[in-house]
């Protein structure tokens, strides 16, 4: 589904984008995080989450990592990528 | 003056400093939706340009991700930009009041962003009563950076950093106002404007 992360466009953090257009319930996976005790803000076309760093999932499946740091990037996307489906 | 951390509004600051206004800075936080470095580059702004200018220039944090949580839950997504813009410049004027100043000061040119059509800025500062200052409302980008590199806040404003995550795929480009206040019937807009203001800092 994921391949892989990279710097986004701004330089302000990583960035994973699914291979295939997809949709995300948003619902889904607000609540597996809920039940893992991940603090979330539900913004009904995006859900930001705190791991590791704070991530943005969006509903189209782009998933932003506020980070400069790649390995703390990619441990909180491991983290994420089973909840996704 | 509203700061977001871009390029434009420190240059917009630095022309109105230059004829020696005496200006006060209000920051609308973004985060979550954005994340800690427009803040940081607003902060490094304004050390660069009190020292230039030798101004105190007073700066007001002003919280503004509730406000967007609240935006994308309850309004329609395609006009987000301009309600989120409304409700930028109700927090700024509220703060202005409160501090006496007489006007609000914008680093808007028109058409680099959504928000920055003629037809968005009308719509958007409807929501306001204070007369508005655009210092760079016909200059272009280029222009713009010029300026930005000769008085040294280029190089902050181009560091990394997040980009707003509530920007929609395809913000209106074009509004109209009795739209815009329908779907702000939908929220307490005063509620919402006293709680940020209410919660800002003076840094």
């Amino acid at each position: 589904m994921y391949r892989t992360l990279r710097l986004c466009a701004s330089g302000g953090g990583f960035e994973a984008l699914p291979e295939t257009p997809r949709t995300v319930d948003l619902k889904r996976v607000r609540a597996a995080l809920e039940a893992a005790r991940v603090p979330v803000i539900d913004a009904r076309v995006m859900l930001i989450a705190t791991l590791e760093v704070e991530v943005t999932i969006s509903r189209a499946g782009r998933l932003l990592f506020k980070t400069a740091d790649p390995a703390a990037a990619d441990r909180a996307f491991a983290w994420l990528r089973p909840l996704l489906g | 003056m509203l700061m977001s951390g871009g390029i434009d509004s420190p240059v917009a600051m630095h022309y109105l400093l230059r004829q020696g206004h005496e200006l006060l800075a209000v920051h609308m936080d973004n985060r979550p939706f954005t994340d800690d470095s427009p803040l940081a580059k607003v902060v490094d702004h304004l050390a660069l340009l009190r020292e230039r200018y030798h101004q105190p220039i007073p700066l007001y944090v002003v919280p503004h991700g509730t406000t967007q949580v609240t935006l994308m839950r309850e309004t329609d997504r395609h006009v987000g930009c301009v309600l989120c813009r409304r409700f930028m410049w109700r927090s700024a004027e509220r703060v202005a009041e409160r501090e006496g100043a007489t006007f609000l000061v914008t680093g808007e040119a028109l058409g680099q962003v959504a928000s920055q059509t003629l037809s968005n800025m009308r719509t958007a500062t409807a929501s306001v009563h204070l007369p508005i200052v655009r210092p760079l409302i016909g200059l272009d980008k280029q222009e713009i950076e010029a300026v930005a590199k000769s008085i040294g806040t280029y190089e902050i404003s181009t560091r990394p950093g997040v980009c707003c995550q509530a920007v929609p795929d395809r913000p209106a480009t074009r509004s109209n106002l009795v739209q815009i206040l329908r779907e702000e019937e939908r929220l307490d807009v005063d509620q919402i404007i006293d709680d940020c203001v209410r919660k800002a800092v003076l840094l």
